[in-house]
């Protein structure tokens, strides 16, 4: 609760700085997430502060929201600290864009602790809405607007699907409370079928939010059209409160149904990670194949999902959102360096820059082959702990997990082959790098191998 | 004391990668690896018979039951004995070749032999997994950095196939993993998965998870299609490293790993699996005998001589098992030696090609008669270091099975066919323009050929001093594993 305070304000103070002080947003919006997530780690590690842990039965801040929501802020503390040079050719709006992204990250908090049904409705619409906005951020530029509009289109789509299966649900439970759901559920023997409806329809519109097949389409093209650092948003706090919101819903709501629900949402899984990783192979530029790459991520996360029950479900759940978010953040803060300097995102830009940026080709590599699920690396940790959570109920579905993983490997080292073994023609002069974008890439990577050599710090944190 | 094999090369790979010392790269990799090789000379005084020496414990992720578990007994130290003999022998090996960015490439070759050390000590289910994977990362750039022709393809193919081998003892590993009990936990520890009783059915299924791993890495038949790609694309250093080493990895998890894990439906499978082992031996042996590529027909013969090996281990029995640890380590040492001579050969004359060779014994008689050494041990001539290894393990499939024995004793025979076919048109008849001008070892070369060459006579006329060291472990290990 002191964390969304903090970021609320500081969100509001940053609009009003906009108007005046623009060298003053950066430093600001630093302070104010910085602030924030270590009054995260105060509620998460220390005595915490004792109060507004609980509001009006509609949220409840446990360790589950304080962890997520630790994970959620340390990802937009990193994009904030390399926006100070994505963001350096925006002229009059720089102050909203610091605002929105605030604003949406305030909706993810809220996503990691609701406990009553219109919170969670409420929860996706602040943290969509700012990102309509965010994702056709560059006004001139035609494919960020298709971007947006689509992002719109299929997100107030995807809304109005959800508000639908709430509707359908508060008709068979009479209630919006989590708890009072999962008494009127029981151990799901006496299902009505408008529950039951209910229930399916959530799933669909909960599928749309973190893009899982067959409801992914909108994703590949909004992420190539978005800027840079939105996409990096999009595919990390977005997808780690999407997910933190559905697993929240149905181990809350809906254990006792899940005979009814877990053979969907299996062959939602399935799909998911089998499709992206098939048609992540063709793509030829990078910001599509991690648009690809970010929709098998939500296949392999749906096991925690199915996993509910299982010790350590939730625990799996957090440590992959954590090491997948830093991977990608670091791959896109590479990447942007990467744009700046060929203005151009397909493979080729990659060629011959493990010469010329040994240090942004290292971080590339490493996040590639996290997020790859290599060991020792700490993404294959992240999908260690999610298999073996799942592995019990669902053998198949870990087996066709590993055989994707193994799918994987081949398109994220087409960017480690184009930057080291591939020759570059043009003999560029390396580009300067500013020492925020420097230095939040190596703390990521400093994080990455934190949780690579100890795994359990964070694992075992709920 | 387990520790300082993996530290040692990880920390010198670190200060290779990060600092770039340039000029002094090799003397730094050289030293790492002397100093890794002092450590195992001081190990092989331990005692072994008492079960594992030398542990090393700190938990990994507690809560999972993953513990950074270390520890050694004979076969483990034979293991070492291996890999940090040969690491010095390797690098000095490419001492001589111009590498470009030569710290990135000894970096790798640290890392690689920190990895190597790693799977033989680990004593932890998962800590071995990952070892056995962190093993390919470096291999990977080695192979596609500084490879020849076609290298990205080739090393891209050796990787995801070896990945996706090893994925499926991932599976097989978590399966046992998850009927562990240790105060109502799940545990990795060696001993708790060891005691886990699986039903036949299961325990058919993590036998298969684990032969694939094991059959792509060693390689058995029919899973060995990346690797003479692989080993003639590779850089020489890379060849060596691959065959070996990496290799042994496959047949010590066998030993270590497999067998142990599910006993319980070896029975219904190991027929398959030998007979697949002796299927590549003959297989690959024919091959080797048509080869004109000398590096082509070194791979070939490397996959008859792993095939044997196999074939042993999996029998079962003492001899068998005994047999397959010494010649995984005189294997290793004679491979090194006849990639080190292809090497030799191809730097000089620029060729591979078995044709256009001839005539070298005149111009080169020190390399000529080490050749000889090596290529005898490589054939199992009595009093090498091959004669006891081959010796044991066909004693060992023989009391597995007659004819399985039969044939598998044919690679003897091919060995020394292809073997003495390629050193004939190598070293005899008619010299060429170029062969006349090949220059004779220098004495770098000569230092290692001839170490190698020493070897190969030293463990032919001992081979007790390393069944010694093994006997005790292999004892416990067939006592704790009966089916």
């Amino acid at each position: 609760m002191t964390a969304l305070l903090i970021l609320f304000l500081t969100a509001i103070a940053v609009l009003f700085a906009g108007l005046t002080k623009r060298s003053l947003l950066q430093p600001l919006s630093l302070f104010g997430t910085l602030l924030a997530l270590g009054a995260t780690g105060y509620d998460l590690f220390g005595p915490g502060f004792g109060w507004g842990m609980e509001y009006a039965s509609m949220f409840r801040f446990m360790p589950f929201a304080h962890a997520f929501s630790g994970v959620a802020i340390l990802a937009t503390l990193l994009i904030i600290a390399l926006s100070g040079w994505g963001f350096r050719n925006l002229n009059s709006t720089l102050g909203d864009h610091y605002g929105l992204i605030l604003f949406s990250l305030c909706g993810a908090l809220i996503l990691f602790s609701f406990t009553n049904l219109t919170m969670l409705f409420l929860g996706i619409e602040i943290l969509s809405i700012p990102l309509y906005v965010l994702a056709g951020s560059r006004r001139d530029d035609l494919s960020s607007n298709e971007a947006a509009l689509k992002y719109f289109l299929m997100g107030s789509f995807a809304t109005g699907i959800l508000l639908f299966g709430m509707a359908l649900i508060y008709g068979a439970t009479a209630s919006f409370d989590l708890g009072a759901i999962s008494r009127v559920i029981g151990n799901g023997d006496q299902m009505p079928g408008m529950l039951k409806v209910g229930i399916l329809i959530m799933i669909m519109g909960l599928s749309f939010k973190v893009s899982a097949v067959p409801f992914h389409f909108w994703a590949p093209d909004v992420y190539q059209g978005s800027p840079n650092l939105i996409t990096a948003f999009m595919a990390t706090v977005v997808k780690t409160a999407g997910f933190a919101a559905f697993y929240r819903l149905f181990a809350i709501a809906f254990p006792g149904a899940e005979g009814f629900w877990s053979v969907p949402v299996a062959l939602v899984a399935a799909l998911t990670m089998t499709v992206a990783n098939i048609t992540a192979i063709f793509q030829q530029d990078f910001k599509r194949m991690m648009a690809y790459s970010s929709i098998s991520h939500a296949g392999y996360l749906l096991l925690a999902v199915l996993a509910i029950g299982t010790e350590g479900a939730d625990r799996a759940l957090l440590f992959y959102t954590l090491t997948y978010s830093l991977a990608t953040i670091c791959a896109f803060g590479a990447f942007i360096i990467v744009a700046e300097q060929t203005g151009n995102s397909s493979f080729e830009a990659f060629n011959g820059l493990g010469k010329k940026q040994p240090l942004v080709a290292a971080v590339l590599t490493l996040s590639m082959l996290s997020l790859a699920g290599i060991p020792p690396l700490a993404g294959f940790f992240g999908k260690y702990f999610l298999f073996t959570a799942a592995f019990a109920k669902y053998p198949w579905l870990i087996v066709l997990a590993v055989i994707n993983s193994a799918i994987s490997i081949y398109y994220y080292f087409k960017i480690i082959i184009a930057m080291y073994f591939n020759r570059e023609d043009s003999q560029e002069t390396a580009l300067e790098i500013p020492a925020g974008v420097r230095l939040a890439v190596l703390v990521g990577l400093a994080l990455i191998a934190w949780l690579t050599l100890a795994p359990g710090s964070v694992y075992g944190l709920i | 004391m387990s520790l300082i094999f993996i530290l040692i090369p990880f920390i010198a790979s670190a200060i290779l990668l990060l600092l770039r010392p340039a000029g002094l790269s090799r003397h730094l990799a050289l030293v790492a690896a002397l100093a890794n090789l002092a450590a195992t000379a001081y190990c092989v005084c331990c005692d072994y018979s008492q079960g594992m020496t030398c542990t090393f414990s700190v938990p990994w992720v507690a809560s999972a039951g993953i513990h950074f578990s270390l520890g050694m007994d004979g076969i483990t130290l034979i293991m070492l004995v291996l890999t940090n003999l040969l690491a010095p022998l390797i690098i000095l090996t490419s001492w001589d070749h111009k590498f470009d960015n030569e710290p990135r490439y000894y970096g790798l070759v640290l890392m690689m032999l920190a990895a190597l050390n790693g799977v033989f000590l680990a004593q932890d289910g998962l800590v071995f997994y990952i070892f056995y994977e962190l093993a390919l990362i470096p291999i990977y750039f080695i192979c596609a950095i500084w490879g020849g022709q076609d290298r990205i393809r080739v090393t891209l193919k050796f990787f995801i196939y070896t990945f996706v081998g090893s994925l499926f003892m991932l599976v097989a590993l978590l399966w046992v993993y998850l009927q562990t009990n240790v105060n109502g936990a799940h545990s990795f520890a060696w001993a708790d998965l060891v005691a886990v009783q699986l039903s036949p059915a299961a325990a058919h299924w993590v036998l298969v998870g684990f032969f694939i791993a094991f059959a792509v890495k060693m390689p058995v038949f029919p899973l060995h299609t990346w690797q003479p790609d692989t080993y003639v694309t590779s850089p020489t250093t890379g060849t060596m490293l691959l065959s070996g080493i990496m290799l042994k990895m496959g047949a010590y998890g066998v030993i270590r790993w497999m067998v142990p894990l599910a006993p319980e439906a070896m029975h219904y499978v190991d027929p398959l699996f030998i007979s697949l082992a002796v299927i590549g031996i003959l297989y690959a042996s024919i091959i080797a005998v048509k080869q004109s590529d000398i590096k082509r027909l070194v791979a070939y013969s490397s996959i008859a001589h792993v095939g044997l090996i196999a074939a042993g281990i999996l029998a079962w029995n003492k001899t068998g098992v005994q047999g397959g640890i010494i010649q995984m380590l005189n294997h290793g040492i004679n491979v090194v030696g006849l990639f080190f001579v292809v090497d030799l050969l191809e730097r000089r004359l620029g060729t591979r090609s078995l044709a256009d060779m001839g005539g070298i014994a005149k111009s080169a008689p020190k390399f000529a008669t080490l050749f000889m050494i090596i290529v005898l041990g490589s054939v199992a001539v009595p009093l090498t270091n091959g004669f006891p290894g081959e010796f044991l393990l066909l004693n060992g499939v023989w009391n597995y099975n007659f004819w399985l024995g039969v044939l598998a004793g044919l690679t003897i025979i091919f060995g020394a066919v292809y073997m003495l076919r390629a050193y004939g048109l190598v070293v005899f008849g008619a010299p060429t323009p170029a062969t006349e001008r090949f220059e004779d070892l220098n004495t770098r070369e000569f230092l290692v050929l001839g170490i190698i060459a020493g070897l190969v006579i030293v463990l032919g006329f001992f081979p007790q001093s390393i069944l010694g060291l093994t006997e005790a472990s292999v004892d416990r290990i067939l006592s704790v594993v009966q089916f």
